[in-house]
């Protein structure tokens, strides 16, 4: 229940640090940390269009990714206290609702019949096949480490001690954190800045969804980060007392935020053809994640 | 602390898969050579000064200043283009370097012996294969080079997974080292004539009758 609040908390400034580190870095003020929230809230007023092409199932799919993103925020926990929803193997849960939502966004892409959409559709869908073993395999040496399945008893049991733990824990954030832009299609991925539909991957997707179902689409993309988000938070905070845990969640939120504003302020956009190896070499270090939870159980010495 | 530097070891090894240019692969070549200073540091138990210095001249001085500067000055030298030119797209190279490592995790966890560090002996061999990989699929003369000094890297670390006093194995490492260079300077001389094919080639050119 806690991180249920935390995580509604952190996605309400999640995104607002990050354009606010871009402006400033590129020499602007730049608008305020809740901007992204006001700008949903108007969307949310408006109606919607729809185009004749198009059938029911872009009329339901921002809907059911929206509840996909809520499902999966479900069963994230937060340090000692359980997600809503916590039970064996919910690790794999949390992917396939969260795919379930992205299916649905992709169908509705290609349901309005566009071929840039479509395009887009098929980049998406290619990038999160990719990036899915990287997860899966970070996921997997973390309960292969804690002997647990369910999100809330690995991380308890995670407890950082020695040094390698503390590599682990770094390279973990770092294959979580560059899943998550993955997922929320940001900058050495996908340029959410560009006007050419020709570059775009996931704006091209949602070129077509306007008033209501777009402030939707958006919410999801603000809860998805700071979902992200907390599982990175969960990685370090271990069983600390409650009067720790929870400022160090926003402290970590906020670096993260910042990180992922420098980065899209300092960095280009990789090349098409070379973001597939770019996801590719997260399920490379994810492996060798495995193979330091392999030396630290003993299973190979 | 070893086994985070040695999986910083296969880290550089993914980003050569992936690297464009041959100066990342020299700066990659450095840090790998400062990577395994630092190891073969923690590692030795009892160091007396004279093998330190052996130590320090190999790693330090050669694999991470001399080789990746005189590397750098051939290809200024010779006009070499800055891609690597692979035959295979970077994506393929870094699908086949991830098997090479998981290959030779199941391959060290079939062998049975006390003496073996398994976790050296793991980058050991998959830096050797790479290594090969990586002179199999280049196209240019230099690239070779660089893939030989992966190899190379990936002899002296299992010359650290045998034991902690090796003085003798340490020298052969260094024997092997300066082999290597001599390596590269025979090549270098040797595809020498090569460039300047090429610059009589565009010198020819110019030649026309007027």
């Amino acid at each position: 229940m806690l991180s249920l609040i935390l995580i509604i908390i952190a996605s309400t400034f999640f995104t607002g640090i990050i354009i606010r580190v871009k402006s400033l870095a590129s020499g602007r003020k730049g608008p305020g940390i809740f901007q992204p929230l006001k700008d949903v809230a108007r969307l949310f007023k408006k109606g919607v269009v729809y185009s004749e092409t198009t059938s029911f199932v872009f009329k339901i799919a921002p809907t059911i990714y929206l509840a996909s993103v809520v499902m999966a925020m479900l069963v994230v926990p937060f340090g000692q206290s359980k997600g809503l929803i916590s039970f064996n193997g919910d690790f794999i849960f949390f992917a396939y609702v969260l795919a379930l939502g992205k299916f649905f966004s992709i169908i509705s892409a290609l349901d309005t019949g566009s071929s840039f959409e479509g395009m887009g559709a098929s980049r998406e869908a290619l990038y999160s096949m990719f990036a899915e073993p990287a997860f899966f395999i970070l996921m997997g040496s973390l309960a292969l480490l804690t002997g647990y399945t369910s999100f809330h008893e690995m991380f308890a049991a995670l407890h950082i001690g020695s040094y390698i733990t503390y590599a682990l824990g770094i390279l973990g954030t770092f294959v979580l954190m560059m899943v998550a832009m993955i997922e929320n299609s940001r900058m050495p991925i996908d340029d959410p800045k560009t006007h050419l539909e020709l570059t775009m991957v996931h704006e091209v997707m949602i070129l077509d969804n306007s008033g209501f179902d777009l402030g939707l689409i958006f919410t999801a993309g603000y809860l998805k980060f700071a979902i992200y988000g907390a599982l990175v938070v969960n990685l370090f905070i271990g069983l600390f007392p409650y009067q720790f845990a929870i400022p160090m969640f926003f402290v970590i939120q906020v670096v993260l935020a910042t990180g992922v504003g420098l980065i899209e302020s300092f960095m280009a956009r990789f090349r098409m053809s070379h973001n597939a190896q770019f996801i590719f070499v997260l399920t490379s270090v994810s492996l060798l994640i495995f193979f330091g939870a392999l030396l630290i159980i003993g299973k190979f010495v | 602390m070893i086994d985070v530097l040695l999986i910083t070891f296969l880290i550089s090894l993914f980003y050569v898969a992936i690297a464009n240019r041959i100066m990342t692969y020299l700066k990659v070549l450095a840090f790998q050579g400062v990577l395994l200073f630092v190891v073969v540091f923690l590692q030795l138990s009892e160091i007396n000064p004279v093998n330190l210095a052996l130590i320090l001249l190999e790693t330090i001085v050669f694999k991470s200043v001399a080789v990746p500067l005189f590397m750098a000055y051939v290809l200024k030298r010779n006009n070499i283009t800055r891609e690597a030119e692979p035959f295979l797209p970077n994506f393929v190279s870094l699908i086949i370097v991830t098997f090479i490592v998981v290959i030779t995790i199941l391959l060290a966890n079939g062998v049975e012996d006390t003496n073996l560090d398994k976790i050296f002996f793991v980058v050991a061999l998959s830096s050797l294969f790479t290594g090969l990989y990586f002179i199999a699929t280049r196209r240019k003369i230099i690239t070779h080079v660089i893939g030989y000094l992966i190899i190379e890297n990936g002899v002296f670390v299992l010359s650290l997974a045998v034991g902690n006093e090796m003085p003798m194995l340490v020298n052969l490492g260094i024997m092997l080292d300066i082999f290597a260079s001599v390596l590269i300077l025979g090549i270098f001389l040797n595809k020498i004539g090569d460039v300047f094919k090429d610059v009589d080639v565009d010198q020819l050119s110019r030649l026309k009758d007027h």
